[in-house]
This record gives C-alpha cells, structure tokens and sequence, in this order.
C-alpha cells in the first residue's frame, strides 16, 4: 500500500513536470532546425522582443497574488495592456505637439493611475467582479486612447525612448536591464515586505487573512494601481519597440499577458500564478514564437501550433494539481 | 481601359514563360528569402503574400515566411527573426513607420529589402500599384456619381501614416478641389487596421444617425476597401438608399458586392496583388542576377464603375464568374 502511495506521488510528480519537460523538448528541437536560434544574438532578440509582455505580465501577477488565481472570481486585471496603449498614446501625441518628454511622462502616468484607482474602489469597495470591471475598463481605455490619438499611428523619434531600444549598459541592452530592475523591485516588495506577505496571505484565502487583522479589500486595490503602473511604463517600451505609437497593439499584448502569466502557473511547484513564472511564461512564448518563424513554419499554422502547445502544457498542470 | 490591362496580363504571362525563365536566367537557387507579410486574414495580404512566397519557390529559393497577423508592430519585430536567421533577401510586404529602423538594420547588414506598398529609402526596389492613378480615378467616378456635388464622408486614418494612402487620399483630395460643390465631412473618420469592416459598420451606423436623410451623398474609403464592407452592411441595416460608397482595391470579397442589384458601392479601383507579390519576387531574383533595379516597380490596376464592370473585373481578374 504504502508503495503504491510512493509510485503514485512519483508519477504525479513526473506529470508534474511534464510542462516544463514539454517546452524544454519544443525548444531543443527549434534549436536543431532553426538557424542561428541558439546564439547569444537570438537570445537578446527573444528578451528584447518579450520585454512588454513581460511588464504586464508582472503587473498581473501582483493582482493575481493580491486576488487569488481563480480567473473567473480571483484577481484578474484585463486592463493592464490598455493602459499601456493610453500611455504610448498620450506621450506620442504629446511629444508631436512639442511638449517635453518629462511632462508628457508625468500626464501618462497620471492617466494610467486614475485607471488603477477606478478599478481598484469598482472592486474593492463596489465589490464588482476584477474579470468584468477590467474587461469594461480595457474597452474603454482603448477607446479614450483612440480619442487621443485619433485613431491615428503617430511616429516617436525622442531620443531617450529609442534608447530603451538600442542603448546600451555595459553590452548589456538598456531595455532588459531596466526591466530586470523592474522586476526585480516587484519582487523584493512582493515576496520580502510585509506588504508583500500580506498581499500573499490576501490572496491565498481571504478569510485567513481577514480574521489575523488584514485588509484584502485594500491590498486588491493597491495591487490595481502597481498593475497600473507597470501598464505606464509598458507604453515606453510600446513605443520604442515600434518608434511610435500603432493602433491596436492591445489586443495581442492582453492575449499574450494571460497565456504567459497562467502559463507560468504550471513552472511553479504550487500551480500557482507567480511573478517569476509569469516573466519567464512571457519569455517563453516569444522564444517558441520566434523559433517558429525562424524555422520557416507555414504562416497559417503558427496559431494553432502555438494555442494547442499551452493547451497541453496547462492540461498536464491542471492533471498533476489533481494528482496531489 | 481594359484591353491595356489584357494586354499587361497577356504580358505578365509571356514573362513568366520566356526562355529566360526556362535557361535558369533568373533564379533564387540556393538562396533563402524572408517574406515578412503585415497579416494574412485581408484578401490583399494574402495574395501578395502567396504571389511571393509562390514565386520564390518557382525560382528554385527557400522562403521563409513571417505574418504579423494585422498587427503593425508585430509586423515589424518579426524583421529582426529574418535578419537573426540569416536569410539572403527580404520581401517586406505592407506595414507602417515600425518597419524603418528594421529595414536600416537589414540593409547595415547586407541584406538587400524589397518592399510591396511601402516605400522606403532603405529599399532596394518598392513594388506596388500604380497609385496615383488610383487616387485620380476613384476622385472622377466619385463626383460624377453624385453629380459634381454633395457631401461625402471620409474613412482616412493613414493618409500620414502610410505614403500609399497619403498618395491615394491625396489625390482623391487633388481632384475635388475642382469639384467646389463637393463638401468633405471634417473631422474625417478613422478606421481601425484589424477587423476593419466591423470597426466601420458601428462608426457608419453612428454617422448616418448624425446626417440623416437628405443630408449625406457618399461615404469614400480613403485607402483600402475592407471598411467598405462594413459601410455597406450599415446602409442596408439603416435602410438608406441615399449614400454611394467608393473605395480602393477590388478583391473578389468587394467586386461581389458592387455587382449585387442597386449595391451602394458604386466605385472602386481593382489592383492585382498576386502579381504585385510575385513581381517583387521576381525583382529580387533580377537584383541576384546582376540587374540594376528601378526604385520603384508599378503594376497595373483596374479602374471599376459600376455593376457591369464589377462583374466583367470578377472575370477578367480570374476570380470567376458573377453572371
């Protein structure tokens, strides 16, 4: 009996690590097909290219923390890449009427908190669910952002936001080392603050954490407002990656925000949503998604090859949580 | 205006079966081309795309095939994936001011561009379609369709964005000058780049709530056509039969509709985007074999009006029959 209770535990953990197994084994085959994918070039295009998603991804992962990881009812926040877009657009159209980088800075970065704020008192003192009050507030942002900028593409060529692109620290790209920083701060004050453990204990179960003097309603509503600001400075990065702002970049940046940070959930020990698995999620999917294309693979294939890939790997991380 | 074209297509054909094909003149062998194309889901696209890819594979090259799926940033990082793979030449198909610093890069590392639709100083060879004309003509079929007079609405988001809308646009704005009855609604409309015909029902639905009846002769689609469909599904839905709709392109999806019985879309300009891609292709293999390139490479187009020439465009552009 007793060994059976180990043969099971050890083939649950194997499930386990099915999903990293799986994108290990996808990515050693790109590198045997693919030319040039297993250089240092490569791996600096995989993290500049990722270097958005990323952001939000981060973003999203404290609200999840904050909110607990049952998408429907737990923490969510749709709205982050919406965000982002609003703060491209108020810069670029700001910098194209002539104002200086640092005031266009400073109105985005308002703008982009007063969407933290509303979704934080609409879900913590309102009580609406984050899934469809972030979702209602991504329509809407993206719709003052189309009032700003009209709808309209508009060319950023300001020094210092192509430097995010192409400067350089020390060989390192400025782009990734900001946001190593970034992330890095995010997760001291998420994992070595007292802020931090009571944004986990929120989220973990509310209750628990309601009953030993924690407030989860306002810790769900700061984490709205850091998603917000990951969302602010995700815009510079929108606009060096593509020297200014183009309409509908939101809808590929949320789609890939939630696969990355879910898929995440399944590198982590707990299936749970982390700020680390997050990242390294987002970086994955650009590396798979970039290895595809260097391959040569059939352009009308990539979608499917790509969505059935996270549909296995969050199927044998849904089936090892199960097995626990 | 349409034997010209016959005989540009007649033209075309002959080009791809001379000889010089046949004796290995113009080959990719051995050679690996990017084809980086802005999305697949628009007819346009699509066809550029597989003009390309087709013809590079006819010369004997490998493609390797890169889709931005509508999305213009997308579009443009996937340069840097081509450049990284170390391909020998790009066909860079479409995209907006993103792709530049992409395209400086590629040349800086001796890769030689080609664009479709997209002019650009770090380009070996632009093709694309003769839009000047374009621009010109859907301005005349316009005016004379609402009598030389009237007020027109106008989707026009990219005619600072994209040189090929600011040309087409551009002249269309050239040609109503002298036109002094005609009225351009301001401020213009701008339509979105992904799921445009849905994105222009709803923006149609709300004008035609703001000029009602009597007070809107003609909706115009600055650049493309694909906000053309939407357009029309928003005049049947408001059952206004007193807009006319012109636009720019012509594929298969929008001849259908301006052949349909007392459609709205009266007007339009058929480009040959199949052609254009494989132009470009054959371009670049001209450029391997030594060949100085023009800047710029035209393509035909033909000009649509009305019904009849709707249906005989289906046919001559080899879409198939309408009748």
């Amino acid at each position: 009996m007793r060994a059976e209770a180990r043969l099971s535990a050890w083939l649950s953990d194997l499930v386990g690590y099915l999903p990293l197994a799986i994108l290990i084994g996808v990515l050693a085959y790109i590198s045997l097909n693919a030319p040039n994918f297993l250089t240092l070039r490569n791996l600096e295009l995989v993290l500049m290219q990722s270097l958005p998603v990323v952001l939000v991804c981060a973003g999203l992962a404290v609200v999840v923390m904050a909110g607990g990881d049952d998408v429907v009812s737990g923490g969510i926040d749709l709205s982050i890449p919406a965000t982002a877009v609003l703060s491209a657009g108020i810069t670029a159209q700001m910098l194209t009427l002539g104002y200086p980088l640092a005031l266009c800075a400073v109105a985005a970065l308002v703008a982009c908190l007063v969407v933290g704020v509303i979704n934080a008192a609409l879900v913590s003192r309102i009580g609406m669910t984050p899934l469809l009050t972030t979702l209602a507030m991504f329509v809407a942002v993206v719709g003052v952002n189309n009032v700003v900028t009209a709808s309209r593409r508009i060319n950023v060529d300001h020094p210092w936001i192509l430097a995010l692109r192409e400067a350089e620290i020390g060989g390192m790209p400025l782009g990734i080392v900001l946001v190593v920083m970034i992330v890095g701060t995010l997760f001291v004050a998420a994992h070595q603050t007292r802020w931090g453990l009571n944004l986990q204990a929120a989220g973990g179960s509310r209750d628990a954490a309601e009953i030993s003097g924690i407030n989860p309603g306002r810790l769900v509503g700061q984490s709205f407002v850091v998603a917000a600001v990951t969302g602010f400075v995700c815009g510079f990065f929108v606009l060096a990656r593509g020297s200014g702002s183009s309409p509908g970049v939101q809808d590929n940046l949320m789609l890939e925000m939630v696969l990355a940070t879910f898929l995440g959930a399944a590198f982590s020990p707990r299936r749970v949503v982390t700020l680390w698995g997050a990242v390294l999620g987002a970086v994955l999917v650009a590396a798979i998604s970039i290895g595809f294309k260097s391959m040569g693979v059939n352009v009308f294939w990539t979608g499917l090859i790509k969505g059935s890939l996270i549909v296995v790997v969050v199927a044998f991380s849904a089936m090892a949580q199960r097995g626990r | 205006m349409r034997n010209p074209i016959k005989a540009a297509l007649a033209c075309a054909g002959l080009a791809l079966a001379t000889p010089a094909f046949a004796d290995g003149h113009l080959s990719l062998d051995g050679k690996t081309i990017g084809v980086a194309v802005v999305g697949t889901q628009h007819f346009w696209d699509r066809e550029a795309f597989n003009g390309a890819t087709s013809t590079v594979e006819m010369l004997g090259g490998t493609v390797v095939p890169v889709d931005g799926g509508r999305d213009n940033q997308v579009h443009a990082d996937n340069h840097d994936i081509l450049l990284n793979s170390g391909v020998d030449a790009v066909i860079s198909i479409l995209g907006d001011g993103a792709v530049e610093p992409k395209f400086e890069a590629l040349k800086n590392a001796g890769i030689p561009v080609f664009t479709v639709d997209h002019p650009s100083p770090h380009a070996v060879n632009n093709t694309t379609s003769d839009n000047y004309y374009m621009g010109t003509t859907i301005g005349r079929y316009m005016a004379d369709a609402i009598g030389g007079e009237g007020k027109v609405a106008v989707f026009n988001a990219f005619e600072n964005a994209l040189r090929i809308c600011g040309i087409r646009a551009g002249l269309w704005k050239y040609v109503l000058q002298d036109y002094p009855g005609i009225e351009i609604i301001q401020p213009e409309l701008a339509e979105e780049f992904a799921n445009a015909p849905e994105d222009a029902r709803k923006k149609t639905l709300d004008l035609l709530s703001q000029y009602p009846e009597g007070t809107l002769d003609a909706i115009h689609v600055g650049c493309w056509d694909q906000p053309a469909i939407g357009v029309v599904q928003a005049l049947e839905e408001a059952g206004r039969t007193d807009v006319i709709v012109t636009a720019l392109d012509g594929g298969p999806d929008t001849l259908e509709i301006m052949a349909e019985d007392g459609s709205p879309f009266v007007a339009n300009v058929a480009q040959q985007p199949n052609l254009i891609g494989s132009t470009s292709a054959t371009n670049v293999a001209r450029h391997f074999a030594g060949e100085t390139l023009l800047p710029q490479t035209y393509v035909d187009v033909l000009p649509v009006n009305g019904q009849a020439e709707a249906k005989a465009a289906y046919a001559e552009l080899g879409y198939g029959s309408l009748d």
